[in-house]
């Protein structure tokens, strides 16, 4: 009876003791060790990678070559699909059970960076600041230290099927701004008999849209200081051309990723996809998948809100990192930098999955010049890769996520009962104000009663800004044209726009010495 | 049999003489004392070993997280960094949360929408299974069982096809009636009923074999009574079936309040709360709380809240329950 006893006990202490929030790996929290990288073929040992869908695939195509450089590492790639944000969570609360490098998406970046369970990498990475964008690269840093590797990021444009729009008679060079854009759908529409829709774009995902059509004009949610931005001029513009889409009876009521989105990849239901690069290659993986007739598709750049304005924006894309609990840091962060800091790993991913480079150095590649057969031979990677210098920079915070969900739940409100928009945008910048425990930015319309508190000083949270103050100069020069613009008469702010888009895309593509000159317009 | 008697209970046991409340015989020398609990322990030892799992496992998994759960309820957390204490500011955030009451509401509404017809449906399926004269009850059983055991994924992918706005089945069947399109997951007044809708697919077979067990339970001896004093079937149903079948109707009542309280799987794979928040349950929220906003403390002190107004609820039921019990 008494060994039955010892035994229970054994197994309750030992059950405790993993547990214990201490038990975790000897080499947790030891900084990462830039000596021990001088000798490849001394780093070993098993890494974990968690990632998913065509990303997942991607990096998995660049263990081969990672392997002629660090032999004796064994890289596993877990593609592990849905709840991984909580699982990873949960494991790194934990401190036990996590990946050695995690696939974070750029906007929810800032929320593990803010709280020290990251690696900080700045003694092996800082170097590399100047070979990716600034607008990816904020993402990776806090309080000036770098927690993170931009790995791809999502230059847009306008991916439609040829055989449509020639079928319902537009042209696709013709379209430079969304006014075009709107009156091709509405062509394509009257010409289909109502078969045929423009665009997905469903009262549910308008505030991912909302982010890219933001970005575009260089607007902001928060601004550099992580105050409320969300009522400005810029927002409006956006949310009154989402209306006047919708409103168009050119949107075909389909959520992102729903089985009807990829779906209506070959089918004749939905004629062009607004979206990122890497949406070339969730199709190029998927389109073989759904039977029937393959669309022949071809690319065209984002339009403009005006004439002239800017033609790209940026959607999605992801860092890697490494959990300050994991025991090999070193191998961890050999294999980010074959993947993420070199020509080669980088181009290996994006010729295979389209996984659009965010390291600079890889878009001089004469692979850019060359055709994609998948779009009937056009150069689209020269298109992507045109607009990235100019890229305008969106400031995240650690609540982004929150936000956007509020976000997200306003502006379907907002469509489906037609509310009025300058309203709606208040109602949401107060909720944002109360739900964050943010204030709202001096130049936001709402803060008419708040103006007062412009000397407020710096919020807690705020650190997306911190990256570069060439970056951070290129933001302000936005931010001051809005406040000009508030208030005033749609032709003033339009001006002021404008003003304010070109000075960002200038202040950005000095910050990125950007040798391959290649400017949106 | 010209005459039926109810079933009477059974003769009570004789009584020992002295009375009810007589303590039994003292030893003749008064030195006897109770063991100690630690000598009754040690004396039961084997029995209280082979009930160890369960206790072990149930402090581990069960009492642990809720005395955590409480405690978090005072802190700020997000999982990763330290906790900070801050008291009941959780509960004054909660007070000021437009959000919770639209997640309590539409809780109530969606519960409102799939309670009655559920139950309806399941007794009234409960009854037709219960004849005698119906064939293949084992196949009808099972197949109006199935959906309670099929896994969320595949109802997830056929119900967003059914549904679907643009392409979906139920517009299509619709449209041959002349109903125009209704976009069930994308508009405001209909994703309640919609998450309505799978609700009552799903669950009604499970409160069906609850019902058909209710029934199976009630004595033919009942209804032979019944028909002797002449009562027509609709008078027998009315007067012994729906009466003895209280219990397991406030049962299932009680199982399903729960469960619209705590439903998550069901909006989760349909319609994530949208649109806005206008099918955003407060199972819903809760995770959003924890897994979306990383606001771990604040989710416990909603959850605590909720969960103790549940509970007053459930007892209140429970008097019903109990309360005339004599005939149960």
């Amino acid at each position: 009876m008494i060994i039955g006893w010892a035994v229970a006990l054994v197994a309750l202490g030992s059950l405790l003791a993993s547990l214990k929030p201490g038990g975790r790996a000897a080499a947790a929290g030891e900084p990462l060790d830039p000596a021990k990288l001088q000798r490849p073929e001394q780093l070993a040992g098993p890494i974990t990678v968690w990632s998913w869908n065509v990303a997942a695939k991607g990096l998995m195509s660049t263990r081969e070559g990672f392997n002629r450089r660090y032999p004796n590492i064994d890289v596993t790639v877990e593609m592990s699909g849905t709840n991984l944000q909580a699982r990873f969570l949960l494991s790194l609360s934990s401190g036990t059970a996590g990946p050695d490098v995690m696939q974070l998406q750029g906007h929810e970046a800032a929320r593990y960076t803010a709280t020290g369970r990251l690696t900080d990498l700045t003694a092996v990475a800082a170097k590399y600041k100047d070979r990716f964008p600034p607008a990816a690269w904020a993402n990776c840093v806090h309080d000036g230290r770098v927690y993170a590797i931009p790995w791809d990021i999502g230059p847009c444009a306008v991916f439609y099927k040829r055989d449509l729009l020639q079928r319902y008679g537009v042209d696709p060079e013709s379209i430079e701004t969304w006014d075009d854009f709107i009156a091709a759908g509405k062509q394509v529409r009257e010409r289909s008999g109502g078969q045929t829709k423009m665009l997905p774009l469903s009262p549910t995902n308008i505030a991912l849209v909302y982010e890219m059509l933001l970005q575009q004009l260089g607007g902001q949610v928060f601004d550099d200081e992580g105050r409320i931005a969300v009522a400005s001029e810029t927002s409006r513009r956006v949310m009154d051309l989402i209306r006047r889409m919708r409103e168009a009876g050119i949107c075909a009521n389909v959520d992102e990723f729903s089985h009807e989105w990829m779906g209506g990849f070959n089918g004749d239901h939905i004629a062009t996809y607004p979206g990122a690069v890497w949406l070339g290659g969730t199709m190029k993986d998927t389109a073989g998948v759904y039977s029937g007739n393959k669309a022949r598709w071809g690319v065209f750049k984002l339009p403009a809100f005006e004439r002239g304005g800017r033609r790209t924006s940026n959607k999605g894309g992801s860092v890697l990192s490494i959990p300050d609990q994991t025991p090999n840091k070193e191998a961890a962060w050999a294999f980010i930098e074959y993947a993420l800091c070199t020509v080669e790993g980088q181009l290996t991913q994006y010729a295979k999955f389209d996984l659009f480079p965010a390291y600079l150095p890889a878009l001089e590649d004469p692979f850019f010049q060359q055709p994609d057969p998948f779009y009937d031979n056009q150069k689209t990677r020269a298109l992507f890769a045109a607009g990235v210098h100019g890229l305008p920079l969106l400031h995240r915070t650690q609540d982004w996520v929150e936000a956007q969900n509020y976000s997200g739940q306003a502006f379907t409100m907002w469509d489906t009962r037609h509310e009025p928009t300058g309203p709606m945008l208040e109602t949401l910048s107060r909720k944002l104000q109360r739900r964050l425990g943010r204030k709202a930015a001096p130049e936001d319309a709402t803060s008419a009663t708040a103006a007062g508190d412009q000397s407020a000083g710096a919020m807690r949270n705020a650190h997306a800004g911190t990256s570069g103050s060439a970056a951070t100069s290129g933001s302000d020069s936005t931010s001051a044209g809005d406040s000009t613009s508030t208030g005033d008469s749609t032709g003033a702010s339009r001006n002021a726009d404008a003003g304010a888009s070109e000075s960002d895309s200038a202040g950005a593509s000095v910050a990125a010495a950007a040798p391959a000159g290649g400017e949106s317009r | 049999m010209t005459t039926v008697s109810a079933p009477q209970p059974a003769a009570p046991a004789p009584r020992p003489a002295g009375g009810f409340s007589a303590p039994p015989p003292a030893p003749a020398a008064s030195v006897y004392q109770r063991p100690g609990l630690w000598l009754r322990m040690k004396k039961h030892r084997h029995f209280y070993f082979f009930v160890a799992p369960f206790f072990v496992l149930f402090g581990l998994f069960g009492l642990y997280p809720l005395v955590f759960s409480l405690f978090l309820s005072f802190v700020k957390w997000d999982g990763l960094t330290p906790m900070r204490w801050v008291g009941l500011g959780n509960f004054s955030v909660m007070l000021d949360d437009e959000i919770l009451l639209t997640s309590l509401w539409n809780t109530l509404v969606i519960g409102m929408l799939y309670i009655p017809p559920m139950l309806a449906l399941a007794f009234l399926l409960a009854l037709a299974l219960n004849t005698s004269w119906l064939r293949a009850r084992a196949i009808l059983r099972a197949s109006i069982f199935l959906p309670c055991v099929t896994p969320m994924v595949v109802i997830a992918i056929v119900f967003g096809l059914l549904l679907s706005a643009e392409h979906g089945l139920l517009n299509h069947a619709l449209s041959y009636v002349g109903l125009g399109p209704v976009a069930w997951l994308n508009s405001v007044e209909w994703s309640k009923p919609s998450i309505a809708l799978l609700v009552i697919w799903r669950w009604t077979g499970y409160n069906m074999v609850l019902m058909l067990a209710g029934l199976q339970g009630i004595s033919a001896d009942y209804y032979e009574a019944a028909s002797v004093d002449g009562a027509t079937r609709w008078r027998a149903m009315w007067h012994v079936t729906l009466p003895l079948m209280r219990p397991t109707f406030v049962f299932c009542m009680i199982l399903s309040l729960l469960g619209t309280v705590y439903m998550f799987d069901e909006v989760f794979v349909l319609t994530k709360g949208g649109p806005g928040t206008s099918s955003t349950n407060f199972g819903l929220y809760l995770f959003n709380l924890s897994f979306n906003d990383f606001r771990f403390g604040y989710a416990s002190c909603v959850a605590y809240t909720v969960s103790v107004g549940v509970l007053i609820v459930s007892l209140v039921l429970n008097r019903f329950r109990h309360g005339h019990g004599s005939d149960a």
